[in-house]
């Protein structure tokens, strides 16, 4: 116990200081008093016996002193005294602190908001055993596409890896799904995955309850008691309030028996980053769904598969192995026409990192959220740069009294810590601020990267991780800002600190003029590239999509259960079809493959027929088509130019439309109507090519296809006939009066003509048109927002810097006066000097924005990166933003009385 | 007037810890002792003294209380911990072969 008594005899010198330093002075006293007693014992007379005391005690204060020394707890009595002398500091200037505190917490917030996001996406590691060892294993193709990266595999792939591979201890597949979720009477839709019987075992997981899947529950059919599935820790809680009796339980999973055999662990969602699903069932029940051919067809590539590297083996030597195994599986998986392609050479296998788990998302928006990222960052060191200005515009108010601590024995080190103690005083409140500021921004920044499923399943929640940034970020503020006016402190000499007055100074002014021009130069950069993304977000919304997108409403079709098949299910269509546009609020209503503008594409090899046969596309896959119902283009507001609309009818199964592109691109300099074009078919299995013909019968306009961001492309219209693939899952376009008018109609004309197919929410044009350009747009106004930020604290910095400048030179400037100079080049006096630093600044500048330009161009549209129009309108409103925050301050140079500023001296 | 050097203070250590470890003695009683042992060799100012007890006190190696003494007026005595005599020991044997060496060396020389 004797550390404790160390301790408490410690904080008790700590804390009650006038206590023991009174107990201190009793005690020398007492030695004294004893001393003096005996001196006078001797004989000596009092005053005698007092001074030969004290000169064998030695200097009682000194003494004094040195014993304080001894109570010294490791800096922490220094420190306490530091901050309690930065509060007093602080508590006198409020408004300062009150300014640097907000700066902070925009700062420190935006790069929270932001990091918190990237930290969801792309940095979190799975929450499973040695996540390092775990890899992704893609397919790679040749061509020069971002979609022939990151493909998938299937189960064919997956199992011969597992067999042969030896760099793996396991391999796995994962397929997410939407099922439909029957317990008793409660049915609902639930977001679910199929994965490989080792899955959990090669994650290394442990159940929450009962047991999680193993390789025995993976076989076709299941188990003897329906299909085994393993349940989300979240939906164990919130659906069976965590009750363990729930193993056992017999459910229906999208019509099949299934029995839940136990529940995840704890925080565990899957290997598919913001994928979140609530059930796991064996891969095998894929089969149970879509067949057991699709399960094994070597062609089909959907399943997301991963491994875990054996220790001691790296992703290289892994990746080495796949590289030679490869050809190998191929033999196996692939049916041999295909095996012989020339491009099946060319297929690669990657071995990708995994501790993170992987999204699709990321291929989106990995580069947006590093691009906020960097303009977070800059932000964030426009910030620093501000303060570092208004620090050191204090610090230099404060220099006679550095210079007083200083005569009197302050180290140096002492007043350094001092002033990094203020500026950590003030960061930490910056920070708790930001912290809160980006809890309310987040979510809301996650919404407006405009994708649902995002922003559903991407907890954007702070968590340690993240705090710990922040409190770094903090942390390296204070030291960024505080550590220049420590080193002015610092440097100035105690002489010629006291001589000082306050109308001269030494250190700081390079220290500030480089903060300024810095600033400058990091906004500028800002603002040129919120210009260049505002442009795209104008040039994406004023553009001419070809679509009128008001009141249109898409409904994906689930005819999938229904008796229907082939040209009965199309009959079934065009009934719909045609009993909606009898409805009350419908102009038109029909039925197509693909709506537009949602990122989905259908291509076909085409070419003009009569031509000579090897006239390549540039399309490597052939032309855009998209098979439409009579009266789709009038629904959706593309014209016919040109003949007629497709009709609802058999007879018209050998006729196309095209647009004025593929008119153009088939038949340069010719009609097009009446001519035919000419389609190569390929068949998946025997790789046989067939043809047909089609006869173009009408002109339509130009509109873009799956994106606003692509130009108008050729586009072929095909009929909707018994041959169009996924023709159970067609849409229905309605063209209403509302939004509103279009369900009603619909919900109508399915339940007349088939109540059996279960009903879907619709997809809306306009909110899908707003939607894909909602990327491009939040960059734009986030930007914008940091850019504007970025231009007030500049101005900020400005308005400082001359203010500054002018105090400096106030006796220069009344002299100057005195003798003649009138109040105008006076103003230009003061002006000229900051427009020099603005133009230092903006030259900086105009390198970082051309870099920053350079970085972004790939999100841009309709507007370049190098545009000069947007550096000069962007140099054009940051000078004028300086200008006018300098000549604020510069005006005060021109009231200068002459009479005064010179007594004052 | 800089810091008593290493060696002082060592050494003044080990005179204090020497002195209490008889009985409970206050500061002056310490110091009058360490003057009358020494046959007043060592001068030590006695305000040093003070810095030094509270620094072994802080160690762990002298305990304090505040009693009254022989006058009848409260002083702060001090008294050798455990721990401070295991100090004692390990500074004494240090002081000896120290010492020993010193001798070794002044004599053969």
């Amino acid at each position: 116990m004797q550390w404790l008594d160390r301790l408490t005899m410690r904080v008790r010198r700590l804390f009650h200081q006038d206590r023991e330093t009174g107990l201190l002075d009793a005690e020398l006293q007492f030695h004294l008093d004893q001393q003096i007693a005996e001196n006078r014992l001797l004989g000596m007379e009092e005053r005698e016996a007092r001074l030969a005391a004290l000169r064998s005690f030695g200097n009682p204060l000194v003494v004094r002193q040195q014993t304080h020394e001894t109570w010294r707890w490791m800096g922490v009595e220094r420190m306490l005294q530091d901050v309690r002398f930065a509060l007093r500091q602080i508590a006198r200037a409020p408004g300062f602190a009150v300014i640097a505190i907000l700066i902070l917490a925009l700062g420190i917030g935006a790069n929270n908001a932001v990091f918190t996001l990237t930290h969801a996406l792309l940095l979190r590691n799975l929450p499973v055993a040695r996540p390092e060892e775990l890899v992704r294993l893609a397919l790679e193709f040749p061509d020069d596409d971002a979609r022939s990266k990151n493909v998938p595999l299937n189960l064919p792939f997956t199992e011969a890896i597992g067999s042969r591979a030896r760099s793996f201890n396991g391999v796995f597949g994962w397929s997410v799904y939407d099922f439909v979720f029957k317990d008793g009477a409660e049915i609902h839709g639930i977001h679910g995955a199929t994965v490989s019987g080792n899955t959990f075992e090669v994650l290394g997981l442990k159940p929450a309850a009962g047991r999680l899947l193993h390789a025995g529950d993976d076989r076709p059919g299941g188990g003897p008691d329906g299909w085994a599935a393993v349940i989300s820790y979240r939906r164990w809680e919130e659906n069976y309030n965590a009750d363990p009796r729930v193993v056992g339980k017999h459910v229906t999973v999208t019509d099949h028996p299934v029995t839940i055999v136990g529940v995840a662990p704890e925080g565990f969602e899957g290997t598919l980053v913001a994928e979140h699903p609530d059930i796991y069932l064996p891969l095998e029940f894929d089969a149970a769904l879509n067949g057991e051919e699709g399960l094994h067809a070597g062609m089909r590539l959907w399943l997301t598969t991963f491994a875990r590297l054996k220790p001691g083996v790296n992703r290289r030597q892994a990746q080495a192995e796949m590289r030679v195994l490869l050809p190998g599986i191929l033999d196996v998986v692939l049916p041999p026409q295909a095996r012989h392609m020339p491009r099946a050479a060319q297929i690669q296998m990657d071995v990708d990192p995994a501790s993170t788990g992987w999204s699709e998302l990321r291929l989106q928006y990995t580069r947006p959220l590093l691009l906020l990222q960097l303009l977070v960052g800059a932000v964030l060191l426009i910030c620093c740069a501000n303060l570092s200005g208004l620090f050191l515009a204090r610090a230099s108010a404060r220099q006679q009294e550095f210079a007083i601590r200083g005569a009197l024995g302050a180290p140096r080190g002492r007043l350094v810590r001092q002033l990094l103690v203020e500026s950590l005083l003030l960061a930490v409140p910056g920070a708790v601020l930001g912290v809160g500021l980006a809890w309310v921004a987040g979510p809301w920044i996650l919404h407006a990267l405009g994708n649902r499923q995002a922003e559903t399943s991407l907890s954007a929640r702070p968590d340690l991780a993240i705090l710990a940034v922040t409190a770094l970020c903090a942390l390296l503020c204070a030291v960024l800002f505080g550590m220049a006016p420590a080193w002015t402190a610092s440097r100035m000499s105690v002489e010629a600190g006291l001589r000082l007055n306050r109308r001269t100074s030494v250190g700081g002014a390079g220290v500030r003029r480089f903060f300024v021009p810095f600033q400058v130069a990091l906004s500028l950069a800002l603002v040129v590239v919120a210009s260049l993304l505002g442009s795209t977000v104008v040039h994406l919304r004023t553009q001419d999509s070809g679509y009128k997108t008001k009141n249109v409403s898409f409904y994906i079709a689930d005819f999938n259960r229904l008796p229907e098949k082939g040209d009965d299910l199309v009959a079934m269509y065009r009934r719909v079809a045609a009993r909606l546009r009898t409805m009350p609020g419908v102009e038109d209503a029909s039925v197509a493959e693909i709506p537009p503008l949602l990122g989905w594409q259908s291509w076909a090899v085409f070419e003009a027929a009569g031509a000579k046969t090897t006239s390549p596309t540039k399309e490597p896959n052939g032309s855009h088509v998209n098979r439409i119902g009579s009266r789709f283009l009038s629904a959706v507001g593309v014209p016919i130019l040109l003949g007629r609309d497709l009709r609802d009818d058999v007879s018209d199964d050998g006729s196309c439309l095209l647009n004025q592109s593929g008119a153009a691109h088939f038949f340069p300099g010719e009609s097009a109507l009446g001519r035919s074009l000419r389609q190569t078919l390929n068949d998946p299995e025997t790789f046989k090519e067939t043809f047909t013909t089609c006869e173009v019968v009408g002109i339509t306009g130009d509109s873009k296809y799956d994106s606003l961001h692509n130009d108008h492309p050729a586009i072929i219209y095909l009929p909707v006939t018994a041959q169009t693939e996924a023709l159970s899952r067609l849409f229905f376009v309605i063209h209403g009066s509302s939004e509103q008018a279009n369900s009603v109609a619909y919900k109508t004309a399915l339940g007349e003509i088939a109540p059996a197919s279960p009903e879907t929410d619709p997809f809306q044009f306009q909110q899908q048109f707003n939607d894909s350009i909602a990327r491009e747009q939040l960059l734009s106004v986030l930007s914008g927002f940091f850019a504007v930020l970025g231009l007030l604290l500049s101005a900020i910095g400005i308005y400082g810097l001359v203010a500054w400048t002018v105090n400096q030179r106030t006796m220069e400037i009344g002299l100057r006066m005195a003798l003649g100079a009138t109040k105008g080049r006076v103003f230009g006096l003061v002006m000229r000097q900051i427009a020099g630093v603005l133009v230092v600044g903006m030259i900086v500048g105009a390198v970082a924005a051309g870099f920053a330009a350079h970085g972004v161009r790939t999100f841009l549209y309709g507007v370049k990166a190098g545009n000069p129009w947007v550096f000069l309108g962007a140099a054009g409103l940051l000078g004028c933003f300086g200008l006018v925050a300098a000549a604020v301050p510069a005006r005060k140079a021109v009231e200068i009385d002459p009479m005064v500023a010179l007594r004052a001296e | 007037m800089g810091k008593p050097s290493d060696l002082v203070q060592g050494t003044l250590d080990l005179l204090i810890l020497k002195t209490v470890l008889l009985e409970p003695m206050h500061g002056w009683a310490i110091a009058k002792r360490i003057q009358q042992v020494s046959g007043e060799v060592l001068q030590v100012q006695q305000g040093s003294l003070y810095p030094a007890l509270h620094r072994l006190e802080q160690q762990g190696w002298l305990r304090a209380k505040w009693d009254a003494s022989e006058t009848g007026r409260q002083a702060k005595f001090y008294t050798l911990t455990a721990a401070g005599r295991k100090q004692l020991e390990q500074e004494a044997a240090n002081w000896n072969r120290l010492s020993a060496a010193i001798n070794l060396i002044v004599q053969n020389g």
